[in-house]
């Protein structure tokens, strides 16, 4: 049965990948590589059928294979954002435009890629910032639904889905100390529901499960607990979002005493305050917000900035987000500034790299296929004249999968060409 | 018994030795509110620093920078100092003038807006300073010097702005700089006409059309009230019952007397070239558009009008007035001879304008040197304060940052501010004072733990005007909007640390 269950998402998934110009060598020499897996090296990177094959100063070039010279630049992986609306939407205040935020609390049924506007605005401007792939989570209710890894680039959002779902998104209330004013009701009520629908997700499993096996009549199927299911099996990451110190401690007693251990804490700076315990229990951590204030006047001017660092410090696994909110999707190009500011407060500089690449993989479940470049992996890349976290450096060019992107497409930079090329108005 | 009483004890002590240091201690924090301000000395001298001036001297390396009694002497390699001068070895560091934005909404206290009318030019940001708002530390902390401070957008005409400079420590009247010219918000587009708040309220008017007309209508209605006044006072009135002063239309009398800059809210190019329009009608000229981010379509215009153009380095697609806005922007209005800024509207932002510059040079290629100037000299110019701040030139006003890199390179940290030669921000003292914070809150805490009574949060009370969280929660995800341009949109909520923050159009 839970067998049965992942097959059937490992053939979806490979359902999904793109095809690559098959029989297609192209090797890319000159550059100096940055595969963030190891220090930068000068060399050449070979990749076949939208694949890596070979990175290093001691590749050879296969007679018949297409060259790009790229002498004086850089490669890096792609920049890969760890949670997005990109996709989602286009204009935050045009309602139509808005496929973000589904109303009622249990939406766990709910699936980002379907909704995802391939034809968006907003990304190529994202990819023009580096970023070609992205998990675009649903938001709206406790249980929020299913996120999706996107390709930025391609005809329409089932082939560029690289991965769905990547995990079940649970927004966790708010923890009150039990006043009676309106916001702890609310969170009590919250907790409660969090609470009877696990208990009614397990009961209709349990049913579900007899009547599979025959030892119990069938029942209706009830598309949201049915979601659920690979979620109470462990099949699929439960990201859980909470901010607050104590809504992250009360998250974390929860998610173990339920038994969820396939986790994914979604959070901001405050996680710094838990640094150890999240290090203890190995809870990989999406770290949004590295640009926030303060949230407390005492705190110091870079407690944000250095949340990072003491989470590194601290020994926890962690990749770097924006925040992800619908205003920020437009902007998702600045997500390697928010880990360079971490850097410029005491991460280490390749950490802050990895943390918008190859920890994202990772955290995301991708390790595998994408965050570096290794033989193996997805090619995945873009050519920069310099560090890629630096604002002052340029994203010249990106391939995806071994395809190179039409970074022209940009609105931005088609508008930019238009106006620039003005002649001057008659006096 | 004496295991458990023992820690007690001594955290007792502690606190006891912390309380007594308090009066002294509150005195050093960098953070306290009401500080007597630092010292000027008589003499300062920065060693061997790039330069970065944003004056025609334009970057040096290796060099001085001479400071006296708040100003500036000297910049230039080998300064003599003077005896007893202050000396700051900046090897390897970099020093810039002090930041300047060109529109800031920190440190107001309450609403930005007056949004209950479309003309509320009586209004005045100066009358509500709140210079107890953290953010002043903060934003010193990021090198920010000098900010506008700009009412809201709610309104076609709206309220008197106020230039501070980040006297951290000083009363609202001590943080206004006084040389700079009085100015007033104007705002065209969706926020005057009320797109995005208040649509069950709807007011006049709700087009373009009408805020033109609105500002039309308004100037000469100040026309006909300054024609009063004059016959009135030259006795050629037939009617001699005195008049009645009319705050609001005096605001708008000055501004057709070339006594009151206006800064105007704007994004299309169309109301762009509407409102120039109508300046020129009047006589007079707008001195900067704010946000402006259509102002490429039009900069052969806006340099021909003589306004200047504070914009955003890249926000863009908030709303459907801005689908248009490109980071390019700043560049391609610079290179058509318009005075360009960088501006933060919002208080998280005001905190890194040094990396708000770095994007005009991936963005269409800035120099590095014009980068910086779009938010040192060029909007310090902008708000009719170049005179005395925005660059490192003899005589101007001793406000500069020392930096730890190259203020483009997102690696580079703020190691100290000055303004008027006094030492507002020093990291190394933040760094240290840390330590006592950190101590007496630890004792506090075990004071109330000994007490018995239920301990505060750890994480402390919710601060309105701190940041909010990541604002993930519940459903939806603002980590605080960069362009804070307040609108009514929204009543305010009672803060929370946790609730994100209200979400406002710019």
């Amino acid at each position: 049965m839970k067998r049965s269950r992942m097959t059937a998402v490992a053939v979806l998934a490979s359902l999904l990948a793109l095809p690559a110009a098959a029989g297609d060598t192209v090797a890319f020499t000159g550059a100096t590589l940055h595969p963030v897996s190891a220090p930068p090296v000068a060399g050449t990177l070979l990749v076949e059928d939208g694949k890596i094959v070979a990175a290093g100063p001691e590749v050879a070039v296969p007679a018949g294979a297409r060259t790009v010279e790229l002498a004086g630049k850089h490669v890096y992986p792609s920049l890969i954002h760890p949670y997005s609306a990109l996709g989602l939407i286009e204009i935050s205040s045009v309602r139509g435009t808005v496929d973000a935020s589904e109303i009622g609390e249990l939406n766990a049924n709910i699936r980002a890629e379907v909704a995802f506007h391939a034809d968006s605005e907003l990304l190529p401007v994202a990819m023009s910032g580096g970023i070609l792939v992205a998990n675009v989570a649903p938001r709206g209710g406790l249980f929020r639904g299913t996120s999706a890894l996107m390709r930025l680039d391609g005809w329409n959002w089932q082939d560029m889905t690289l991965a769905a779902p990547v995990g079940m998104h649970l927004a966790f209330p708010r923890v009150a100390g039990g006043d009676d004013d309106n916001d702890d009701n609310d969170n009590d009520k919250a907790l409660e529901l969090l609470d009877d629908t696990l208990a009614d997700a397990r009961a209709y499993d349990q049913a579900r499960r007899a009547a599979e096996a025959g030892t119990a009549p069938a029942i209706a199927i009830d598309p949201k607990l049915e979601a659920l299911r690979p979620l109470l099996a462990g099949e699929l990451p439960l990201f859980v979002h909470a901010d607050e110190k104590k809504q992250i401690e009360a998250a974390l007693d929860w998610a173990e005493e339920e038994g969820f251990t396939n986790l994914v804490l979604i959070t901001g700076p405050n996680a710094r305050y838990l640094a150890g315990r999240l290090a203890e229990e190995e809870v990989p951590v999406v770290l949004n917000g590295v640009l926030l204030r303060p949230e407390r006047s005492w705190e110091p001017y870079d407690s944000s900035y250095g949340a990072a660092a003491e989470l590194h410090a601290a020994g926890v696994r962690f990749c770097i987000g924006d925040g992800g909110s619908t205003f920020e999707a437009a902007n998702a190009r600045n997500l390697p500034f928010h880990a360079a500011m971490a850097a410029a407060f005491g991460l280490p500089r390749e950490v802050a790299l990895r943390s918008v690449t190859l920890s994202a993989a990772e955290i995301l479940g991708m390790g595998e296929r994408l965050g570096s470049l290794e033989p193996g992996k997805d090619a995945t890349f873009i050519v920069t004249d310099g560090d890629p976290l630096e604002i002052v450096t340029r994203i010249e060019a990106a391939w995806l999968e071994g395809r190179e992107v039409d970074l022209s497409r940009d609105r931005q930079k088609r508008l930019y060409d238009r106006y620039r090329n003005r002649p001057a108005p008659a006096r | 018994m004496s295991l458990v009483s023992r820690p007690l004890t001594c955290a007792a002590a502690l606190l006891a030795a912390l309380l007594g240091a308090l009066p002294l201690a509150a005195q050093g924090d960098p953070s306290f509110w009401r500080n007597q301000p630092p010292e000027q000395p008589a003499a300062v001298v920065v060693r061997n620093a790039t330069i970065w001036t944003s004056g025609p001297a334009g970057r040096l390396e290796g060099a001085d920078l001479l400071v006296r009694s708040g100003r500036i002497v000297e910049v230039g390699p080998g300064l003599e100092a003077p005896t007893g001068a202050l000396e700051i070895d900046a090897t390897g560091k970099h020093v810039t003038p002090g930041l300047v934005d060109a529109h800031n909404h920190s440190a107001i206290t309450g609403g930005v807006n007056e949004g209950t009318d479309i003309v509320t030019a009586e209004v005045r940001i100066a009358d509500v300073i709140d210079s107890r708002s953290i953010n002043l530390y903060w934003q010193l902390a990021g090198g920010l010097t000098t900010a506008n401070l700009l009412h809201g957008s709610a309104n076609a005409i709206g309220g008197q702005s106020a230039v501070i400079k980040l006297r951290w420590g000083g009363t609202p009247e001590e943080l206004l700089m006084r040389e700079a010219p009085q100015a007033i918000k104007f705002a065209l587009g969706e926020n005057p006409k009320q797109s995005n708040w208040n649509v069950d309220e709807r007011r006049y008017p709700q087009t373009r059309m009408g805020v033109e007309q609105v500002i039309r209508a308004e100037f000469q209605a100040a026309l006909d009230y300054r024609r009063e006044w004059q016959e009135h006072r030259s006795g050629r009135s037939r009617d001699r019952v005195p008049l009645r002063r009319d705050l609001r239309l005096e605001a708008v009398v000055e501004i057709l007397e070339g006594k009151r800059d206006v800064h105007s809210h704007s994004y299309r190019a169309d109301e762009i070239l509407m409102l120039m329009r109508v300046a020129e009608d009047h006589g007079f000229r707008v001195k900067c558009f704010q946000h402006v981010l259509e102002g490429y379509k039009v900069a052969d215009e806006l340099a021909a009008h003589g306004a200047g153009a504070s914009t955003f380095s890249d926000w863009w697609a908030y709303k459907y007035e801005v689908i248009d806005a490109i980071p390019y922007n700043g560049a391609l209005m610079a290179e058509r001879g318009v005075l360009v800024s960088f501006n933060s509207d919002d208080s998280e932002l005001a905190r890194r304008m040094n990396l708000e510059a770095a994007k005009a040079v991936r963005y269409g290629g800035l120099s590095e040197t014009a980068a910086l100037e779009l938010v040192t000299i060029n909007p310090a110019r902008q708000i009719g304060a170049g005179e005395w701040i925005g660059s490192l030139e003899p005589g101007k006003h001793a406000d500069f940052v020392v930096w730890s890199g190259s203020p483009l390179s997102t690696y580079s940290i703020v190691e100290q501010t000055w303004i008027d030669g006094r030492r507002y921000f020093d990291r190394a003292h933040d760094l240290e004072y840390r330590q006592v914070v950190a101590a007496e809150r630890a004792a506090l805490l075990a004071k109330v733990r000994a007490s018995k009574e239920p301990p505060p949060g750890e994480e402390g009370e919710d601060d309105e005007e701190a940041g909010a969280g990541t604002g993930e929660q519940p459903a939806e995800a603002p980590a605080e909007p960069p362009a804070e341009e307040p609108e009514p949109e929204e009543p305010q909520e009672p803060p929370a640390a946790t609730r994100p923050a209200a979400r406002r159009l710019p």
